[in-house]
Parts: structure tokens; C-alpha cells; sequence
């Protein structure tokens, strides 16, 4: 049944087409596709729009990174915290609990207070974390149940544009999550909540790779 | 809301006019939508730029669509997914059941999908005996006070916060509840996370299938989606024909231009995308149902093609001065407001919801913030010209004072002693309903539409013609 309706909407389609000629190359594409800010200007909107959302953000050098990382959750009040199993050995520091995702159950990462994740860009104009959920970002279930999510974004990272995302990444990644503040609605009297599903806390390191 | 079912526009608006409650909502949630909207557009100096491609992106996907199709059929298969195609909703329906008999489901999660509404699947899901749970906060308002959606993207804004706490009370068994956002938004954070964590199949829509790697693209905000792409071991995603994107790169337009027009947002707290089945990741099995219903009909045809240009952002509701009155429940349909009202009875064939290409002051407010460039008013003339073509047909349109007096007012028109005459008679009987201070407050019959609404003046002693024809007469006096 399947296979005949098939044919039959691909022949209406292509009946109700059949005149045209219209080339993918000819769209016209007059919008801004670079952005204008460097660096410096790009961190800073980045961290303006991470604000805006509600999102903690600090900056750090290289080094520093895995004592600032256990400060950072630490001070979040959480014990237990999922990493990917890509993420680098020696940011793991000592002074919290570590579960690495081996095939973690859903329950079991329900029960952690949080997760560590790497990220795959930063796009500065709409302050959003992109997640390609390679080894260091990880499966799409841990950065969803537990409530409080850390980020480490490395500057170099970070864009300005959407556009320009798309530019970097012309091969598609199988899995993406663009996440663009906290899980929030709107729908009781447009009255926005934060944390409706998803984590209602987003922390983000800025290591400073440009320096 | 079934269209074939559903009363004409003007009857089903009337009841809704009265209820000052449900305006009052609608009225300030489309405010504040346009607000955030307005704002978030100022801002982008390239909006123009934007518009345009995204409207050339699309077009050309309809104009290419059976080789994006099938190019996307091959992709999300090679990716592990699989892919049916379903002519009419009863295909979709069947289909979708089919599937979760395989599972042996008696629960299925569900992703906000105005497809789904469109196909009538919960009906249908509940009649196997397989309980559907809506997850967007707004759907599960409806789903669990039984209402109907009112709005594409927001489609509980015409319930307000009293009366959802009064839902969650009752439905949630939460006596206690107080009516604030945060403690209703809480409630249903807990009463849906073990449905998230225990129901084995999901269902969604598709806000975009990229042709290139065969994925698919949900854009959302609380969460809800994620929980649903990523929790259950199925996935059913069921989308329109129309929805497909040529390239993953061509969402640097299309997620720019739905989130400024659908929220007023930089982008929606979460978009996600996914190609077929990746191991270890989320569900195990993958389902697409590409859905006809009516599509390539509308694509065969020049003025209404552009109808599939749509990506459902509700801007052209939220800005319609008829929808930001009457809400969406008037239109009868899953799709309401100036969108709905050409999509519906096309959907249809023409067939129903004849009323609602009326349902418009062809403003072309629609037109103007439509992110993708569907000349709205356009089509809404078109089909306005079909549905008189088909009424043309009908033997019954004698006994219509509408039609009877178009043709009388025709044979009238027709000549200046015939016009003159009717103009005298016209006076004549106007005078009989004209108050003292010369406006006419009520007229029976047809002439009723008018006055209900609004006053009429008085016809004037002179007409115009007479008062034409005496000053050239005084200023022949004069020349002599």
C-alpha cells in the first residue's frame, strides 16, 4: 500500500512541477553572512547574550581550566556530575564526583546533580552553544536530564553569525542541539518560566585559547 | 476541529465575540508576541535580505520537490531510519498505528504537532486503545481540559493562568495548586518526567527534513522535544511533503527568520537535528511518515502554490485585526488565522471550510510579516473566485436574497433611467428606517449585516445627479 502511494504522490509532484526550472544556485543570498566584530567583540556579545539568558559565565586561561572547573561546581552545590567519556583526563580534578558516561542507565543520570561538557561552536549573536554530541559534548541524554549543565567553550570556537556556523561546518553532523538558553516557556499568559524539561541551570567556561 | 464539520466562520465566530474573557487573552498574548517580534526585527539590519532568500528557499523546493523527497528518502534510510509516504490522513493514521502495534505500545509521547491535529490521530490513537500524552505545556492544558488548539505556536493563549490551575487541580489531583506560572510550569515538569522516562514510543512532526543528509530538524523551548527525540527506543516523525530543505546550510535562513517571526527570539532555546538511527543515542528505531494530503493538488496550482511556502510561525495570526478577535477556534480548523484561512479549505479540496477564505478584510498585514513572503491576500482573492464559481453551479442559489439581489442590483446598474428609478424607490424605502437626526440604526433582512455592526447616514434628499444636473442647468441661466 505504502510502496503505491509512494509512486503516486512522486507522480503528482513531479506532474504539478513539470514546467519548472529553477536552479538551487540562483537563491538569492543578500543577507549578512560574516559578521564584523573580532574576537574580543565576539566574546563579549557572547557573554552579554549567556547573561541575558541567565546563564553564568566565566573566562579562564588554558591552564587554569580544571581548578576553575571544580571552583565553578563546587559553588553550584552539586556533588555528583556526568562527563562524557571524550572529555580530557586531566580536567577532571579532585573535590567532586565523577561519573563517566559508559553507557550510563537513565536513572543513573537523572540522579546526577550535573554534567560537564565540551561544545562544538559558540555562536555570539543569538548566544547559542552548539552540541555536534562528538566524545567531548556526548550522548544528547546527559547534557537533558540532569539540572545543571557546565560548558567549556574555547574562544577560538566561538563565531558571530548563524551563518558563519554554517560556514565552519559544511559537513553535517549526525546530531546537533543548538541550545540558546535554558529550557523556558511562555505558554501561561506569555509569561516566560525557566526550566520547563530541560536543565534550568547553564554555567559557561570561556578558556581563553586565543591568548 | 474538524473542518469537515465545523460551522461557517461567521457562526462559529459570533458566540466567541461575546465571551470578553477568552478576547481579553488572546488579545494580550498576541500583544505581547508582537511586541517581542517587532522589536527583535528592528534589530536585524538584513531582515529584508533574510525574507527573501528565505522565500527563494523555499520556492525552490517546491519547485524541485520530488527529487528533495526522494533525495531525502535515500538519505534518512542510509542514516537507519524509515520512510513511508501516506496519500490522505487515514494513510497517516493507519500507518502510525501499524507501527505502534509492532511495539506492542500502550502509551505514546507526543511532541506538539499541528500535522498530527490535522490527520485527527489522537482520536484514532484512543480508539486502538493506545493513550496519547501531549508534552508541550499548552497541548497538555488542552489535552487535559479537553479543549482544542487555538494558536499554531502558542495554542493554549486563550486560556489564562485561573483556569489552567483549575485544570491541573482537577486533572493532576493537586487540590492545593496555587494559580502562579512558576508552581502550574512545575507541576507539569513532574507529573510529565516519568511519563519521559517510562514511555517506550514517541511521536513528532518535523519542522524541517534536510534532503541532503536525510535529517530532521525540531525547534521548541521547554525541553519537551528533547525528552521525546532522545528517551524512547521509537520515533515516529510525521511530516508534510512541503517541508523539506535542499541543504543543512540553508537552516542559517530558516531558523533566523521562524524564531524572530514565531517568538521574538534570537533563536529557540533548542533546536535539534538528527539523521536516522545513531547507535548508543537515542531511539533505536526511526520512523518518517511524509504526508500528501491534498499537498501536490495545491502545488499544481500557480496563485496557490505559495501556501506551501509556510513554516508555521504564526506571525500573519498574531498581526490578522480578524484572528486577534475572534481567536482560533472560530476558523475550525487546526490551522486558524489568515494562513489557515487558504490552507484549510485547500486541504479540503474546496470541498469545506468554504467560509473562511471570506474570514479576512484583505488588509495584507499578513503579507507584511510573513517571513517567507506568501502574498496571503493574493490567494485569499483566488479562492474567494473559486467559491463563487462553485456556488454558480448550485440550482439552490435562486432561492438566495444574496444572489437575487446581486442580480436585480446587475439588471439595475445596467442603465441610467434604470439606476434612476432605483435610486427614487431606494429613498423611498430607506425613509421608513432613517431616525430623526438622519442615520439608519437598523435594517431588516440582509440589510442587517450592516447595521449590526455599524450606523448608516440617511440618504440625502438630492442625489448626486439631481445636484449635478440643476447646477448646470443655473449655470446655463447664468451664460445667457
Amino acid at each position: 500500500m505504502t510502496r503505491s502511494s509512494r509512486q503516486a504522490i512522486l507522480d503528482r509532484v513531479r506532474a504539478a512541477t513539470s514546467s519548472d526550472a529553477d536552479r538551487y544556485e540562483n537563491i538569492p543570498r543578500g543577507y549578512v553572512r560574516a559578521g564584523e566584530l573580532d574576537l574580543q567583540g565576539c566574546i563579549a556579545l557572547m557573554t552579554e547574550r549567556l547573561h541575558e539568558y541567565g546563564a553564568e559565565v566565566v573566562e579562564c586561561a588554558p591552564a587554569d581550566l580544571p581548578h576553575i572547573m571544580v571552583r565553578q561546581l563546587q559553588h553550584s552545590g552539586r556533588h555528583h556530575f556526568v562527563v562524557p567519556t571524550g572529555v580530557p583526563a586531566e580536567w577532571l580534578g579532585s573535590g567532586v564526583t565523577w561519573m563517566v558516561d559508559e553507557s550510563l542507565g537513565h536513572d543513573d543520570i537523572e540522579q546526577c546533580g550535573g554534567v560537564v561538557t565540551g561544545a562544538s561552536a559558540g555562536v555570539a549573536d543569538s548566544g547559542t552553544i552548539v552540541l555536534h554530541h562528538g566524545p567531548a559534548e556526548g550522548r544528547r541524554v546527559i547534557t537533558l536530564l540532569p539540572d545543571f549543565h557546565l560548558c567549556i567553550l574555547r574562544a577560538s570556537q566561538i563565531v558571530e553569525t548563524l551563518p558563519e556556523y554554517f560556514a565552519r561546518f559544511t559537513d553535517p553532523p549526525r546530531l546537533a542541539t543548538y541550545i540558546s538558553g535554558p529550557s523556558a516557556t511562555a505558554d501561561i499568559e506569555m509569561t516566560r518560566i525557566k526550566g520547563v524539561h530541560g536543565p534550568r541551570f547553564l554555567s559557561v567556561i570561556l578558556v581563553r585559547d586565543d591568548a | 476541529m474538524d473542518p469537515r464539520i465545523a460551522p461557517p466562520f461567521p457562526d462559529a465566530a459570533l458566540p466567541i465575540l461575546q465571551n470578553t474573557q477568552l478576547r481579553k487573552n488572546v488579545a494580550h498574548a498576541t500583544d505581547v508576541i508582537q511586541e517581542k517580534r517587532n522589536r527583535l526585527v528592528a534589530e536585524k539590519q538584513d531582515w529584508q535580505e533574510l525574507r527573501t532568500a528565505a522565500a527563494a528557499i523555499r520556492a525552490h523546493v517546491l519547485a524541485n520537490l520530488a527529487t528533495y523527497l526522494e533525495q531525502f528518502e535515500t538519505n534518512c534510510t542510509a542514516a537507519g531510519g524509515v520512510v513511508h509516504w501516506a496519500k490522505d490522513a487515514a494513510e497517516a493514521r493507519e500507518i502510525i498505528l501499524e507501527i505502534l502495534r509492532e511495539e506492542k505500545a500502550s502509551e505514546v509521547i507526543k511532541i506538539k504537532s499541528m500535522t498530527s491535529a490535522e490527520i485527527q490521530l489522537n482520536p484514532a490513537l484512543e480508539a486502538a486503545g493506545i493513550t496519547a500524552i501531549e508534552t508541550d505545556l499548552a497541548e497538555l492544558i488542552l489535552q487535559l481540559g479537553k479543549d482544542e488548539p487555538s494558536h499554531i505556536v502558542v495554542p493554549a493563549l486563550h486560556v489564562n493562568r485561573q483556569q489552567v490551575r483549575e485544570i491541573f487541580a482537577r486533572r493532576m489531583g493537586l487540590p492545593g495548586l496555587p494559580d502562579d506560572p512558576e508552581a502550574l510550569t512545575a507541576a507539569a515538569r513532574t507529573y510529565l518526567r516519568k511519563k519521559f522516562l517510562s514511555v517506550p514510543a514517541a511521536i513528532s512532526g518535523a519542522n524541517f527534513l534536510i534532503a541532503e543528509n536525510g535529517s530532521v530538524a525540531i525547534v521548541e523551548s521547554e525541553g519537551n522535544g528533547r525528552m521525546c527525540l532522545t528517551l524512547p527506543r521509537t520515533l515516529i516523525a510525521l511530516a508534510g511533503i512541503e517541508k523539506v530543505l535542499p541543504r543543512f546550510g540553508d537552516l542559517e535562513v530558516l531558523l533566523q527568520v521562524l524564531a524572530r517571526s514565531a517568538t521574538g527570539e534570537r533563536l529557540n532555546p533548542y533546536n535539534s537535528l538528527w539523521s536516522g538511527v545513531t547507535p548508543g543515542d537515542g531511539p533505536q528505531r526511526f520512523h518518517v511518515v511524509l504526508l500528501d494530503n491534498g499537498r501536490s493538488e495545491i502545488l499544481g496550482l500557480k496563485v496557490e502554490r505559495q501556501t506551501l511556502q509556510c513554516i508555521r510561525c504564526a506571525a500573519c495570526l498574531n498581526t490578522c485585526p480578524v484572528y486577534r478577535q475572534t481567536g482560533g477556534h472560530a476558523y475550525g480548523s487546526p490551522y486558524g488565522g489568515p494562513i489557515g484561512a487558504i490552507l484549510t479549505p485547500q486541504l479540503e479540496h474546496m470541498r469545506h471550510a468554504q467560509s473562511l477564505p471570506y474570514a479576512s478584510s484583505l488588509c495584507a498585514a499578513c503579507y507584511e510579516v510573513c517571513p517567507v513572503k506568501i502574498n496571503i491576500p493574493e490567494v485569499l482573492i483566488d479562492l474567494r473566485a473559486k467559491v463563487v464559481d462553485q456556488e454558480r453551479e448550485e440550482t439552490k442559489r435562486w432561492f438566495d436574497p444574496m444572489f437575487m439581489g446581486m442580480k436585480v442590483a446587475n439588471f439595475a446598474f445596467g442603465s441610467a433611467a434604470r439606476f434612476g428609478l432605483a435610486q427614487w424607490f431606494g429613498r423611498l424605502g430607506l425613509r421608513f428606517f432613517t431616525d430623526k437626526d438622519g442615520w439608519i440604526r437598523k435594517l431588516p433582512n440582509l440589510g442587517a449585516r450592516w447595521t449590526l455592526s455599524r450606523d448608516l447616514p440617511g440618504m440625502p434628499d438630492q442625489t448626486f445627479r439631481q445636484w449635478w444636473a440643476e447646477r448646470e442647468a443655473g449655470r446655463n441661466k447664468e451664460a445667457r
